[in-house]
């Protein structure tokens, strides 16, 4: 059954605005003479008033938190969850950023955290709070049960919009002065951090040591021998 | 001092040699000198254009868009080139499902517990819809529309109705589901599963399905009716849930369950093309609990609002011995 759904905005300019959002079917309380009818469900069609922005900046790193695994057999190793996060266009050089991303990499999210709070670099304020945004999502969305339970598997940064100006030097010489913005990456895995996140700074085991030391001895050559 | 020599303070003690001018250096490394005023003040002006300004978008305009007041969002409008929306919204709505389900059924306490074979489970099985006036209006109503509605066989519908829609949702057919369940149902079943992975077996029905109730209303005119029929199902089902990462969060794969359920399923008879969904089910209060998921939560504290606590020992007027004090 169609029919001409007139509102008459009365409310505050404020609300126009947000009804501007694009309308999918919701219940909204319809005031008739039915008592029954309370709460209706009707479909509305979409109306665009505001101009179309397409999206801007990265789009595929949130990809990565819909793709659902398959059931594990019941004799398996339980799969660790994992969320990941982003904030687009910080206002930040990302070369600057990349001190901070990579301080955190491999640290428990509570360490990671504790350390950005003192850490002298704007950046830090804005990682800090993608850390935060990170592991709140994981505990509502993704089923991790313990909030602490996470640690830094994969932060990085990258490059975002980069506007240029102009600025004078002696001489009538021209300088160009680049306003930075950047990326920031970070995906939180369940579980305690590994012992070694960094191969090459692991201490290697005798084993490792002694096998590389015979093949070191097994490599040597006389030279112009036969 | 400023340009001072930043050598290191035992060199200071061999070049001075003890002397004043050494004591002079060591209170002048106590001293932190300001390095951000230019020493020529009156280019000030000139230096600052050297630089010309540029404006950056703000790309967290969307945190505060909340906090704005309206006249604050106009102006921004106003700054994007943007008109003002219509004063009203005139849009083409269809009402193809009820929001509720209408003088619900309510079903006898102890329903199902009771063996068929057994004396108290026979009169449980012997409630027939015939006896029930409102319900039998609401058939014949219902017969209008449809000549050749009958409970009995409707039952029958009903059920193959519940494991086709039960079968779209586990394969995550969302066209399927459409036709089998209603606006009402559809992200009651749906939302929760979006991220997950579910295994469900229907197993045998224990007891043939049973039409218990039926309502008929309209909505907005006399002639837009819908109707609502709940239909018992006794049956034994296999339910598993498992989360994005392919981990067991309720039931089993093997364990049967026995299940009681009382299903509404609506039609919008005035609709030529209308067809009999699931609405809605209906629990009640004395159905025990089931098993719970393997989720756990943190319990919130109840907020307790604290009274504002009069410090005695220091009074918040001055006293004659504490105005002595001071």
């Amino acid at each position: 059954m169609e029919i001409l759904l007139r509102q008459f905005q009365t409310k505050s300019f404020l609300s126009i605005c947000k009804c501007l959002e694009p309308a999918y079917s919701h219940a909204t309380s319809w005031t008739s003479g039915n008592a029954m009818l309370g709460k209706t469900l009707f479909h509305t069609s979409n109306t665009v008033a505001m101009p179309y922005n397409p999206p801007k900046g990265p789009r595929k790193w949130p990809i990565y938190n819909k793709k659902i695994f398959a059931p594990q057999l019941p004799g398996e190793e339980r799969r660790p969850a994992y969320v990941c996060h982003m904030r687009t266009n910080i206002k930040y050089s990302p070369f600057k950023m990349w001190y901070v991303a990579s301080m955190i990499r491999g640290m428990s999210v509570d360490e990671a955290i504790k350390q950005l709070s003192f850490v002298n670099k704007q950046g830090a304020v804005h990682v800090k709070e993608v850390l935060l945004e990170a592991q709140k999502l994981a505990v509502e969305k993704h089923n991790v049960e313990f909030k602490s339970n996470l640690w830094v598997a994969e932060s990085f940064a990258t490059k975002g919009l980069v506007m240029k100006g102009i600025r004078r030097h002696a001489k009538g010489r021209v300088g160009l002065v680049h306003y930075f913005h950047c990326h920031y990456f970070v995906r939180l895995e369940e579980g305690s951090p590994p012992a070694h996140f960094f191969f090459e700074t692991a201490p290697k085991t005798t084993k490792t040591l002694l096998s590389e030391w015979v093949d070191e001895m097994r490599q040597r050559r006389i030279p112009g021998s036969l | 001092m400023p340009g001072m020599l930043n050598m290191p303070q035992d060199i200071a003690s061999v070049i001075f040699e003890n002397s004043i001018v050494e004591f002079v250096y060591n209170i002048y490394l106590m001293v932190r000198e300001r390095h951000t005023k230019h020493w020529a003040p009156a280019f000030k002006k000139l230096r600052r254009l050297k630089v010309q300004k540029v404006k950056l978008p703000n790309f967290r305009e969307e945190d505060t868009m909340s906090e704005l007041t309206p006249d604050q969002i106009r102006s921004r409008m106003k700054e994007q080139g943007i008109l003002p929306p219509r004063s009203w919204m005139e849009r083409p709505i269809t009402i193809s499902a009820t929001g509720a389900v209408f003088e619900p059924y309510i079903p006898p306490e102890g329903d199902g517990k009771l063996s068929s074979l057994t004396l108290g489970g026979a009169k449980q099985s012997m409630e027939f819809l015939s006896k029930k006036s409102k319900s039998m209006l609401a058939v014949r109503k219902i017969r209008s529309f449809e000549d050749n509605f009958s409970p009995s066989t409707f039952a029958e519908e009903a059920q193959d109705i519940y494991i086709k829609a039960h079968k779209a949702l586990v394969e995550k057919d969302y066209d399927t589901l459409h036709q089998c369940v209603t606006e009402l149902c559809f992200p009651l079943m749906t939302e929760d599963l979006k991220m997950c992975t579910t295994r469900w077996q229907f197993l045998k029905s224990l007891e043939p399905p049973r039409v218990v109730h039926a309502r008929c209303t309209d909505i907005i005119n006399k002639e837009n009716i819908f109707s609502q029929v709940t239909v018992r199902f006794h049956t034994q089902q296999t339910l598993a849930v498992y989360d994005r990462f392919g981990r067991l969060i309720y039931g089993s794969e093997v364990v049967a369950k026995d299940v009681v359920e009382y299903v509404v399923f609506e039609k919008h008879l005035a609709n030529s093309y209308g067809l009999w969904r699931i609405h809605e089910k209906i629990i009640p209060d004395w159905m025990p609990a089931r098993e719970p998921g393997r989720k756990t939560y943190i319990q919130q504290k109840p907020v307790v609002e604290s009274e504002p606590v009069a410090d005695t020992a220091v009074p918040a007027t001055p006293t004659e011995q504490s105005a002595a004090v001071a």
